[in-house]
């Protein structure tokens, strides 16, 4: 039985239109992932019809034989409310921040219309999606609440009426790596037991594979291919497809080529980071106790771990960039200074490279002009003249034509601001490149081609990587070992291969777990 | 709210250029025309109680008032973004006790403060400048330390100590750039305050001294006769009143498009 239908949907955003001709039918009980990349109309095509986003729907899209499309707000609202539930991407800001959480369960209830519940039902539905201690959680406030806490308790709220479809936009895209995996199979589960019909939205073909019957994949607002999930992900038609597939790494791909490591560079040893603890009380936060690790020239280390590991915080005070309390860190066998003492002839062995690529570019300097700034510290000895000429020359190097020298960052695209902030960080000849995180903020297709781009850059440079992630299969295509870190401290550590056969530590078998759900092949 | 430059525009062109066309200067005295009332010939605004033309000191006044506002605005602006900037930056217990200063500085009644001044030091128009600038940096030192604050966490920064960049060429190519455009909105809304204190100043006789005058002292020189002839009161009322609505709304504009 068709439960909704949607044939030849538009969606026009201030006049613009972002979304074309798509169709689909979904029956009850059976998951459709909508897959693209940003910008490719996914939410859109599922928010736009329920009146949930800024874009006006047209064509038709028909829930339960009720016609979407042009109904007044009031009653698109009671249908949503009774037939649909809805979760977002942003488990941090979808709850609001001075309501308890029984009191935001509850709301869930009557806005569909049901009887307020007794705390005995809303204790049970937060039991359903797996929230231990469930009487208590009632009582407290979201920012009690961990990341996936509170994203069970959306889901909780979203199924709580019993509706029909349940519409999932991007669920996981905000929580770190095992976190994705549980909410999915939570999802998939309650799935099951409700016979609920799914519309499942993400930019990761891998991730949704395991848990979608059919496949939706778009681009530019038009739709590329529809079928089968195994038929997609093994036979993909269309090119579009088939390099959406190619550009996230997996577990079952074949062990990757990885450079000749050379002589011992980087050696760190107990080192450990305090924070003085926030508020009155006295006392500090231990952020990273006694971890040590090594690096060789050409050599990939990726620290692994979920967010608040202390993956970050170990790296910056390695890298001098950060606080540290206690440990030595030696560079080619000497001591490397401070974060204080430390000279600019010292800073240029280590050059990182962060997340936002945005944010990692001074908004006000032109890209020559940031390109350029290590130059005048780290190379004092080259003349002014020859430093546009190696500013065009790196360019070169990520891929980026000359003339983006007088280009503001707010002109490029985000993949464009990684290539930059890779330029800036190379533009020294440094030995050794801290990246933290520095493809996981970007769309796939362009986080692909930068984690392409580093692995070329490694092996034609030699260069030493240090590599933080909570994706172990990004971080297994370049790195030859891996440190997994769990509060602060690195609980298991070995050459990549070995430590993804077989994970000793709990923390590990999670990692390893989640990252082969995410396995197209299962 | 589109007119709001024009007009803030017409009137500093007013205050700049207007007394060169007109016959009379702001302090000499036409002894046949004595608190002559508006469209009388030879002053269209007619004269205060000693004969001297109201237009002309009207627009002598706003130049004085509205550059004394921006002298002091721009006293508040080099103090509080240095002292702002320098807590923000250095954190931890240096700026526990520079943000400290500020409250306290906060808790005195910062009038009390220049009339302090004014009687200590006497009456001079260079002191109203200064006295009024080193109250009115408190703002500006708070809100650039908060934006400090958050810039430092940025990446750039970061970015900008690993290529080895001093701190000072972090402060001073990175954060106060970046700090610029909101301490300038703040400089905006700085002006229609000092432009209040001066007045009210040169009102209590503290500010600037006859025969110069500003829109204060016409205010209060206006308010001696306001029985008599309320119009030598309603004109620089009205240009004072207009001056600070423009301005506020302004600088209120720019901050709402800076923050969103």
């Amino acid at each position: 039985m068709t439960l909704y239908a949607v044939r030849d949907l538009t969606v026009r955003i201030e006049g613009r239109q972002v979304v074309s001709g798509i169709d689909f039918a979904l029956d009850a009980g059976e998951c459709l992932a909508l897959v693209g990349a940003s910008g490719s109309g996914k939410s859109q095509t599922c928010l736009a019809p329920f009146g949930l986003s800024p874009g006006r729907a047209g064509g038709s899209a028909e829930l339960l034989g009720h016609e979407l499309i042009g109904l007044p707000e009031k009653t698109l609202r009671g249908l949503r409310g009774r037939e649909a539930g809805f979760i977002f991407q942003q488990p941090m800001t979808a709850l609001a921040p001075h309501l308890k959480i029984g009191r935001q369960l509850a709301e869930a209830w009557t806005q569909a219309g049901a009887p307020r519940p007794s705390s005995t039902d809303l204790s049970e539905t937060l039991q359903r999606v797996g929230l231990p201690r469930p009487a208590e959680l009632l009582d407290q406030y979201p920012h009690r609440l961990s990341g996936g806490q509170r994203q069970r308790v959306m889901i909780a709220a979203a199924i709580a009426h019993r509706p029909k479809l349940l519409i999932a936009d991007e669920p996981t895209t905000a929580l770190d790596a095992p976190l994705r995996a549980e909410i999915l199979d939570l999802i998939s589960r309650l799935r099951a037991e409700q016979g609920l019909a799914m519309l499942l939205v993400s930019h990761d073909l891998g991730a949704v594979a395991a848990h979608a019957d059919r496949i939706l994949v778009l681009n530019e607002g038009r739709m590329v291919e529809v079928g089968r999930a195994r038929d997609i992900l093994e036979k993909p038609n269309e090119a579009y497809t088939k390099a959406l597939i190619a550009a996230s790494p997996r577990l079952s791909d074949p062990p990757p080529d990885l450079p000749a490591t050379g002589t011992p560079l980087l050696e760190a040893r107990r080192i450990s980071v305090a924070f003085p603890r926030p508020g009155w009380r006295r006392g500090v936060f231990t952020a990273v106790e006694d971890a040590g690790l090594t690096l060789s020239e050409g050599e990939g280390l990726a620290l692994i771990g979920g967010s608040g590991s202390g993956k970050s915080t170990l790296a910056r005070a390695i890298a001098r960039l950060g606080p540290m309390r206690a440990g030595e860190v030696s560079w080619a066998g000497a001591a490397l200074p401070s974060r204080r003492d430390i000279r600019p002839s010292d800073r240029r062995h280590i050059q990182p490279v962060f997340q936002d690529p945005v944010a990692s570019l001074d908004p006000h300097w032109r890209v020559g002009d940031i390109v350029a700034e290590p130059l005048a510290y780290l190379r004092p000895d080259l003349p002014v003249a020859q430093r546009k000429a190696k500013v065009t020359a790196l360019l070169d190097e990520v891929g980026l034509p000359p003339d983006f020298v007088s280009r503001k960052p707010a002109q490029l695209s985000g993949g464009q601001a990684q290539r930059v902030a890779i330029a800036r960080a190379l533009i020294a000849d440094p030995e050794l490149l801290l990246l933290d995180e520095a493809t996981s903020a970007l769309d796939v297709l362009v986080a692909g081609r930068v984690l392409e781009l580093i692995a070329d850059l490694q092996r034609r440079r030699r260069l030493a990587i240090l590599f933080i992630s909570h994706d172990l299969a990004v971080a297994r295509r370049i790195c030859h070992r891996i440190a997994v870190m769990e509060n602060g401290r690195i609980v298991e550590a070995g050459p990549t291969e070995s430590v993804i056969a077989r994970p000793e530590h709990i923390t590990t078998r999670r990692l390893v777990d989640a990252a082969m759900k995410a396995n197209l092949s299962t | 709210m589109k007119a709001l430059p024009a007009i803030l525009a017409l009137i500093i062109a007013a205050a700049l250029f207007g007394p060169l066309f007109l016959p009379w200067r702001y302090d000499a005295i036409d002894w046949s025309a004595v608190r002559v009332p508006p469209l009388s010939p030879g002053h269209v605004l007619g004269t205060d109680s000693v004969g001297r033309d109201l237009f002309a000191r009207t627009l002598v006044g706003t130049r004085v008032t509205l550059a004394v506002a921006l002298a002091a605005a721009l006293v508040s602006l080099m103090i509080g973004v240095g002292w702002g900037a320098l807590a923000g930056w250095a954190g931890g217990k240096v700026d526990e006790a520079m943000m400290r200063i500020v409250d306290a500085l906060y808790a005195l009644p910062f009038m009390f403060v220049v009339i302090l001044l004014m009687v200590v030091f006497g009456r001079s128009i260079v002191l109203v400048f200064i006295g009024i600038g080193a109250v009115e940096w408190l703002t500006m030192a708070r809100v650039v330390r908060g934006q400090v604050i958050v810039l430092k966490e940025r990446p750039f920064i970061l970015a900008a100590e690993a290529a080895g960049a001093p701190p000072a060429g972090i402060i001073l190519r990175h954060l106060l750039p970046n700090v610029a455009g909101i301490a300038l909105v703040y400089l905006l809304l700085t002006v229609p305050q000092v432009v209040m204190i001066e007045s009210f100043l040169s009102f209590l006789g503290l500010g600037v001294q006859e025969p110069l005058t500003s829109l204060g002292i016409l205010v209060k020189d206006g308010a001696d006769d306001m029985d008599i002839a309320p119009y030598a009161l309603l004109l620089p009322g009205g240009v004072l009143v207009l001056l600070l609505i423009t301005l506020t709304l302004l600088g209120e504009r720019l901050r709402d498009r800076m923050s969103a």
